[in-house]
């Protein structure tokens, strides 16, 4: 800002500077940029993965002119095992991990809803998860805290005359030990989402249910459950969306394994399209999870879209 | 009535303390093993430093001493492209932002731009990967830090737009206009103006798109192998080794690499909330 007295010596109009643009010209100038970034780095390569689903072109295939061969790498995708595995694991890993979270979520997010004191600590502490990285989270509890032989986890277990669980051997109990650390990672981002969801909410039907003589878990399922709907599915919408993607906890935590049975889509593009060198059937792969995750963001709208209008 | 409000609130109590034991849980844990002996590591589990194992700092002498530099260079790695990709970003993403949320736009009109930019931020990783691998294999980009530090810019663009549009919007216009019928130029305005008021935007933005560099997994394991590869690639490398897993080192390098991220994160709380929510939270 401009002290009073050199107002006045400055002249009245920007464009008597000499290199005075337009607010027309700004507009662009300001937003190109990014238009630019997003394009070049992103929707390129996006159509660019897509032209290599459509060619036979091979990593490692020096010289050997590239192909273009149609949608002959797209059926794979859908009848072969090594891509329809990792596809299911995918799908079971967000419909295990995202409510999951949600239920943790929504849990603390009531719980803090009722408390005055130290509200603040918690609020601050449960934020912590989402700073910390998905690959020293994994290997804290997915292989120390749940290492097998070493590890507390079943120490404890064993201490309280229970069975030692096979945490990463298992096939189902591997799929539960992502399941276990992302809730751990993720649950975080439904808390902050649920919190605020819940502080926003109108005050008269809670007054109209309290003149009824509604019980505590009436008014929980009838009006905050209900009225929380527009917040909820904008958080699974994120959260599943994200979890489609899963890879770095998969990596550390299980590898893939044992066998094939944690061996997620992302990981398979990795392994197989960039490891192996086979990228067109990878770049179909990847492109196969996009369809997927579209497909489930539709489902999901259309699914909640009565609940969504009804509470707003 | 009062019977009942207080039934809840010992749930609640219960409830939040049960979440604060989980969480702290491993942290707890990443701690003390960072401490621990190849012997107390081994074996049977060891909870308490003194009680059930002699703590030391082998762990730390090894990363700060006797391995330095092989640890060292991780560290350089995210250091700078995480910063550097993030200023980068900041600035290319909150020049559209402010456009966005100042300029008028017509077609899908300035929401319908932002939200196909934030719409980016959803596409999976793994459609993206191949090709930036092919790109970079042919501009020599591959296993070095500017390469990386252009992927993680170009995978944060769409959110500082996104994030900084949202806190435009909420930054009285009448400023602005006031300092331009003072004659102020545009750019006198964007830079006497809009800068100091957005300050606490920015910041926010810029440790959350930095904790997200910091943190990447995903490109780091595609792009590099030996030069450049930044800390998360590193700890899962170390993961895998046939010699047995160090656990007291890769703790203490995990426990070095959250450290500044957590703190930044923490002590920003109240500004990042908003952003961390995508704009969901006012």
């Amino acid at each position: 800002m401009q002290t009073p007295g050199t107002e006045a010596v400055r002249p009245p109009v920007a464009a008597s500077r000499g290199v005075a643009l337009t607010d027309a010209a700004w507009k662009w100038i300001l937003l190109v940029p990014a238009v630019v970034v997003v394009v070049g780095l992103l929707l390129f390569p996006m159509a660019m993965t897509l032209y290599v689903s459509l060619t036979d072109w091979h990593l490692y295939a020096y010289g050997r002119p590239v192909s273009f061969v149609g949608l002959q790498n797209w059926p794979r995708v859908v009848t072969d095992i090594t891509f329809l595995i990792p596809a299911r694991n995918t799908v079971v890993f967000v419909l295990g991990s995202v409510p999951t979270s949600y239920l943790i979520g929504l849990s603390v997010a009531l719980a803090l809803n009722q408390i005055t004191k130290g509200r603040r600590f918690f609020r601050v502490f449960f934020m912590m998860p989402l700073m910390i990285s998905p690959v020293a989270i994994s290997l804290v509890i997915g292989r120390m805290l749940l290492h097998e032989s070493m590890g507390p986890i079943n120490d404890i277990l064993v201490r309280l005359g229970l069975p030692i669980v096979h945490w990463l051997t298992d096939p189902t109990m591997a799929m539960i030990s992502l399941i276990i650390v992302d809730a751990w990672h993720q649950s975080a981002f439904m808390i902050l989402m649920l919190t605020a969801g819940l502080q926003s909410l109108p005050q008269e039907p809670y007054e109209a249910a309290t003149v009824d003589g509604a019980g505590k878990w009436q008014t929980f399922w009838y009006i905050t459950l209900p009225l929380l709907a527009p917040v909820s599915v904008t958080a699974l919408l994120i959260r599943s969306l994200d979890a489609f993607k899963v890879v770095d906890i998969v990596k550390v935590v299980t590898g893939g394994g044992p066998g094939t049975a944690t061996e997620s889509v992302t990981l398979a593009v990795y392994d197989l399209g960039v490891k192996a060198g086979d990228i067109a059937q990878g770049a179909a792969a990847a492109y196969s999870l996009l369809i997927i995750m579209m497909a489930f963001s539709a489902v999901l709208l259309l699914a909640t879209r009565r609940w969504v209008r009804q509470a707003s | 009535m009062k019977k009942q409000g207080r039934a809840a609130l010992v749930v609640s109590y219960a409830v939040l303390i049960l979440w604060t034991v989980i969480l702290f849980f491993p942290i707890y844990w990443l701690v003390i093993t960072s401490f621990k002996t190849a012997v107390a590591v081994s074996g049977m589990p060891t909870y308490l430093p003194w009680v059930d194992f002699q703590p030391g700092l082998h762990a730390f002498e090894y990363i700060f001493v006797s391995n330095r530099n092989m640890v060292a260079r991780p560290f350089l790695n995210s250091t700078v492209t995480a910063l550097s990709s993030s200023a980068v970003a900041l600035f290319i993403g909150s020049m559209a932002g402010y456009s966005l949320a100042r300029f008028r736009f017509g077609g899908p009109g300035s929401s319908g731009i932002a939200f196909a930019f934030l719409s980016q931020r959803m596409f999976p990783t793994a459609v993206l990967i191949i090709p930036f691998l092919l790109m970079y294999r042919d501009l020599g980009l591959l296993d070095t830090r500017q390469g990386l530090a252009i992927a993680y810019c170009g995978f944060s663009v769409p959110f500082v737009v996104w994030v900084m549009r949202d806190f435009f919007l909420g930054l009285p216009v009448e400023v602005e206009e006031s300092a331009m019928i003072d004659g102020c130029s545009r750019l006198d305005v964007l830079t006497k103006v809009v800068l100091p008021l957005s300050a606490p935007g920015l910041v926010a933005v810029f440790i959350l798109i930095m904790i997200g560099a910091w943190n990447e997994y995903l490109f780091s394991l595609v792009l590099t192998f030996s030069e450049a590869i930044t800390i998360p690639l590193f700890l899962q490398i170390q993961t895998q080794t046939t010699l047995g897993t160090a656990w007291w080192n890769l703790s203490a390098i995990s426990l070095i690499a959250v450290i500044p991220v957590v703190v930044a994160g923490l002590a920003l709380e109240r500004y990042i909330t908003r952003g961390l929510t995508f704009g969901a939270i006012k």
